[in-house]
């Protein structure tokens, strides 16, 4: 069979001792003939590393994919890479308890964490730890989402809170850690990707969406603001 | 009364018996005190009252001895009865799959203009000329033979049993609370002696008693099905009910029997009103729990499912569709048969997502059938024939584990009791060598029961490192495992859950599902003392998980854990792991070339803390490349690490220049994968490359001193890298595991190879030696995990447990230092713990 001779040729792993430019350097498999429950993880993170700033085709689903898994899978994708935003945060030292004590972004709103039993004012780096470790448990919970592959419309509904709670990262990190946002927003277009993202699916509200990142006038908005 | 009676075993000091031997110490005292002052009178009252006494107690002792035999009558009934059930389950779905193929035939006719392969038309069972007619007539009357063939045989045994009951209709309830004291009673007392006793409890007679049962049913069936004709039958039934009405024994009786089985077999019993609207509850007795699991179906739908469950579930519902679509489409007098293959397609239903996670192999089977399946639309039925042969031993595991618990121990109990006096106390005086009081403690912290039916004795060995294990240390392996009953009696979920497997498996069993990582998990270690474990993710983090707190699951046979702290440093990929030997720090490599050292917070910490800086204690700055490999040494505070920028390095962590050493080689050989200490050696360290080549290296000096021959014995060389380089914790024994599916075992000492086997379908990449070095534990691409005797080099068990991504599936696998768990780690970004 195709799919057979496909494996046979090309064995797709990392194997240790694989150096670090060689990661995940293998040929494309075409959607069709990746056969693992995970493919759409598969598709999701082969399209970013062919070309991490087309975040356009990193969006367009597979003909017939589903809809609900494919806003699962690039929603768990968001909060993977924002690691590494927390990280940055977190390292720099810029982003701690003192000098960032609530979650802002702009002085409208002061957010809450979620992660607790009654919603606490945060620090900002606490808050976004929290988000993100709350968000992988939602997002791996066996009662909301006990399949990759078929996902139920009530957990789909979930999804708009994890991405109005995660968004709040970026939207603190853009406005308070202004050079550090740009630095990782170049590295992965995480931010666009995402406001495109919840745009195209609806997953949030417009208005909220406060990082002038989408489209030229916004981001003229955006840069004259800074 | 009867309560005493079983008590009396041990000493009749209770109720009547107390006058006499009161008596006696009394008659003793005065013994001793002033000359004793028999009378002829005094002498001949205590005979009576003694005599008295024993002929009470005998004949308490014969009422209990016929409630019991009762009490086994009803209980083989039962099981006869649910070995029905299940016959006639699976003669339904042979008859839907019979009737898919019909469909299929039908539209491949209407298609293509020809027949299909006759072949494939020939009815499972029966055969008659008119296809369509084969199709929709037989069934029913198959199901109705089928159905009243359990009915009639329930009746007969009902009949047995009224031969013990029907003298005791009257006070029935009464028994059945004695009965159950008794048991309880028993149990107890059981459950006192095994504490010192190890024996096993009678598991042979048990399983000699249930091998007779099968044979009965067995020959039972062949008779039947030689004499399925239908007139017959009812002949035979009207009889039977008869014979039934006369003695007694009416249908509200028959009717909580029925009940009984269901609500054994796991089926909500709804409320009775149900049967009363239903016609005489004989003749349907098999409709209604029809009805019933409809609706225990339809719940389970809307809770969450297991993926896999839900996707075997709709592949049932597939079926059911056709055959209903059949029936409705073919014939209007067919609709009676509709609900009965509902019925028996629920019943099924709810078997499937019952067993679904029973165990993590037959499940994964489920959904590689499925994806096949779903691959190729041109599916074959024969596929589905393992899928339900697969379900059939699921049912039966769980049927044996579950629903009938508590009747079997009592049976057991009963048994020994019965069977011949002196079968208990020889039990329960066996050799009192640790290992078997091991597994009774184990037994104990499960509940007892029948142990190993059907299983070769002894394969739970290894788990408890059964007696060779115990040679090593004996009284140490004691310790631990009343620790595990320990902590079973502190979480009343985990022992509830894990009974009925206890009970029933021979090795390890997935309990704990570990999902918070959002990419493959390339590394776990485990706590050296606590039941808590670390992982790394591709996602970019560490996880730390504590066993002890878990997720309550519905009704899946796994528990799921949220991890308790979240490391996060690293940039990229975390692609190795270690943890020091007090627990207390832990060390990961990453893609980004850095080695974190981290104080590990305390596993019982608030997952949403504040963030404490100080956990990442130290970065480690000096290779060049993705570190692969880490490996800590137990009792120096010293790691290894490797990179693929071809170095090994030795560390100190913790103190000022903590970078002690670093060792290369030339570069043709490849870049290091793996590294170990050589554990019999303190001076030495083990590396293996992507070359396929192995060195023994001195730390001191930073040479090597041997080669071993790893790259001489490979077939394929080039493309045969080696994945992990473990050493023995006690023999001076290298063992690798290959991109070629082999492990191999080399000698420190001469560099040769000891042995050579393929271990796996698919590269291995993982390799963990228990604590013991008895037992070594393999993962590999191809899904699974295996487990080896170290001695006979023979696999003990294989457990399919992850998903692939991309090519890739089992990253690492793990032995707890102390406690009975290991552990895999899989691209699916799972980590699973196996108890």
């Amino acid at each position: 069979m195709k799919m057979a001779n496909a494996t046979a040729t090309i064995v797709r792993r990392n194997r240790p001792g694989t150096k670090s430019k060689d990661w995940c350097s293998w040929q494309d498999e075409s959607f069709e003939e990746m056969d693992s429950t995970l493919a759409v993880q598969q598709f999701i993170q082969q399209a970013i590393r062919k070309d991490v700033s087309k975040v356009e085709e990193i969006l367009t689903p597979p003909e017939g994919q589903d809809e609900g898994v494919w806003k699962y899978e690039h929603l768990r994708q968001f909060c993977m890479e924002l690691n590494g935003l927390a990280v940055k945060l977190q390292a720099s030292s810029e982003c701690n308890p003192d000098t960032c004590t609530q979650m802002t972004a702009t002085e409208q709103w002061i957010f809450l964490c979620a992660a607790h039993k009654t919603p606490k004012e945060c620090p900002a780096i606490d808050y976004t730890r929290h988000t993100l470790d709350g968000a992988a448990c939602l997002l791996n919970s066996n009662k909301y989402f006990p399949s990759r592959v078929s996902i139920k419309e009530s957990s789909v509904a979930k999804l708009g809170s994890v991405c109005r709670r995660v968004y709040r990262i970026f939207s603190h990190a853009y406005f308070h850690h202004r050079a550090l946002f740009d630095e990782y927003e170049n590295e992965t277009h995480l931010c666009r990707r995402f406001t495109l993202f919840v745009t195209k699916y609806n997953l949030m509200p417009r208005d909220n969406l406060i990082v002038p990142i989408l489209g030229d006038q916004q981001a003229a908005e955006g840069e004259s603001e800074a | 009364m009867i309560e005493d009676g079983s008590g009396s075993q041990h000493g009749g000091q209770l109720g009547p018996g107390s006058g006499g031997l009161g008596m006696v110490t009394k008659q003793q005292q005065d013994d001793v005190g002033q000359r004793p002052q028999y009378s002829m009178p005094g002498i001949l009252h205590f005979l009576q009252t003694e005599w008295a006494r024993f002929e009470m107690e005998r004949s308490q002792w014969e009422v209990e001895r016929a409630e019991l035999q009762a009490r086994i009558a009803f209980l083989q009934g039962e099981r006869k009865g649910q070995e029905n059930l299940k016959q006639d389950l699976v003669r339904r779905i042979k008859m839907l799959e019979f009737a898919l193929k019909q469909e299929r035939a039908k539209y491949h006719k209407l298609k293509y203009g020809t027949d299909l392969n006759p072949e494939d038309l020939k009815p499972p069972v029966f055969d008659k000329k008119d296809v369509l007619r084969v199709r929709m007539k037989p069934p029913p009357l198959k199901k109705k033979t089928a159905a009243e063939r359990s009915r009639q045989r329930w009746e007969t045994i009902k009949a047995d049993e009224d031969r013990y009951e029907s003298q005791k209709l009257k006070d029935r309830e009464r028994n059945q609370r004695t009965v159950s004291y008794l048991y309880q009673m028993r149990r107890q007392r059981d459950l006192n002696n095994r504490t010192f006793s190890p024996e096993e409890p009678s598991p042979v007679t048990l399983f000699r008693v249930r091998t007779e049962t099968d044979d009965q049913v067995d020959g039972e069936q062949a008779l039947t099905s030689a004499a399925n004709s239908n007139a017959q039958w009812r002949q035979g039934r009207q009889l039977l009910r008869q014979y039934l009405q006369e003695i007694g024994y009416t249908d509200t009786i028959i009717d909580v029997r029925s009940a009984r089985v269901r609500s054994l077999l796991g089926l909500q019993p709804m409320a009775g009103d149900a049967e009363n609207e239903n016609q005489p509850a004989l003749v349907n007795g098999e409709q209604q729990p029809g009805k019933r699991d409809v609706q225990g179906k339809s719940d389970e739908n809307e809770d969450g499912m297991a993926a896999d469950d839900e996707s075997d579930e709709r592949l049932e519902r597939k079926g059911v569709k056709i055959k209903v679509m059949g029936n409705e489409s073919m014939a209007g007098e067919d609709m009676m048969d509709d609900p009965e293959t509902e019925e028996a397609l629920a019943e099924f239903d709810f078997l499937v997502s019952e067993s679904g996670e029973g165990a993590g192999e037959a499940r994964s089977h489920h959904s590689s059938d499925w994806e096949k399946k779903d691959a190729s639309s041109n599916a074959d039925w024969s596929v589905d024939q393992r899928h339900i042969s697969e379900l059939k031993e699921q049912y039966k595991k769980e049927r044996k584990g579950k629903k009938t618990r508590p009747t079997r121990s009592a049976l057991q109990a009963m048994l020994a009791n019965l069977g011949s006096e002196d079968d208990l106390p020889e039990l329960q005086t066996g050799s009192s060598s640790p290992p078997q009081a091991g597994e009774n403690e184990e037994l104990e912290a499960g509940v007892q029961g029948g142990g190993g039916l059907g299983f070769p004795p002894g394969s739970r060995k290894p788990m408890l490192g059964g007696s060779d294990d115990e040679e090593f240390d004996g009284a140490l392996g004691l310790g631990e495992l009343a620790g595990l009953t320990v902590t079973n009696e502190a979480d009343p979920t985990t022992y509830d859950i894990s009974t009925p497997k206890e009970v029933f498996r021979k090795t390890w069993n997935a309990k704990y599902t570990l999902r918070s990582h959002f990419d493959g998990v390339r590394a776990l270690a485990f706590h050296p003392v606590e039941p808590v474990l670390l992982t790394a993710s591709e996602d970019n983090t560490l996880k730390l998980w504590n066993l002890q707190k878990t997720v309550p699951a519905k009704k899946a046979a796994s528990l799921d854990v949220e991890p308790v702290y979240t490391f996060r440093a690293h940039v990229g990929p975390v692609l190795s792991l270690a943890v020091s030997a007090t627990g207390e720090q832990c060390f990961s490599g990453g893609m980004d070339a850095t080695i974190r050292c981290w104080n590990i917070p305390n596993s019982n910490i608030d997952p949403y803390d504040s963030f404490d800086p100080s956990v990442l204690q130290d970065t480690l700055v000096a290779h060049t490349d993705a570190v692969w490999g880490l490996s800590i040494h137990s009792s120096k505070m010293h790691l290894l690490s490797c990179s693929s920028d071809g170095t090994v390095r030795l560390w100190s962590p913790g103190t000022k220049s903590p970078l002690l050493n670093t060792f290369t080689v030339d570069s043709e050989t490849g870049v290091p994968t793996s590294v170990d200490f050589v554990r019999c050696d303190p001076s030495q360290l083990v590396a293996s490359y992507t070359s396929s080549n192995t060195y023994i290296f001195d730390m001191e000096t930073g040479k090597e001193v041997l080669t071993l021959e790893t790259r001489q014995n490979c077939d394929l060389s080039g493309s045969n890298q080696i994945n992990r380089v473990i050493n023995h914790p006690t023999m001076p024994i290298t063992i690798t595991a290959h991109e070629d599916r082999h492990i191999r075992f080399f000698d420190n000492n001469t560099g040769k190879m000891i042995h050579s086997m393929v271990a796996h379908l698919d590269s291995v990449t993982s390799l963990a030696v228990d604590p013991n070095g008895l037992y070594l534990l393999s993962g590999s691409h191809d899904c699974s995990i295996r487990l080896w005797n170290l001695d006979s080099k023979t696999c003990v068990q294989e457990i399919t447990s992850h998903r692939k991504k991309f090519d890739e599936s089992i990253h690492d696998v793990a032995f707890h230092p102390q406690k009975p768990y290991i552990a895999s780690a899989g691209a699916d970004a799972l980590a699973k713990v196996f108890v």
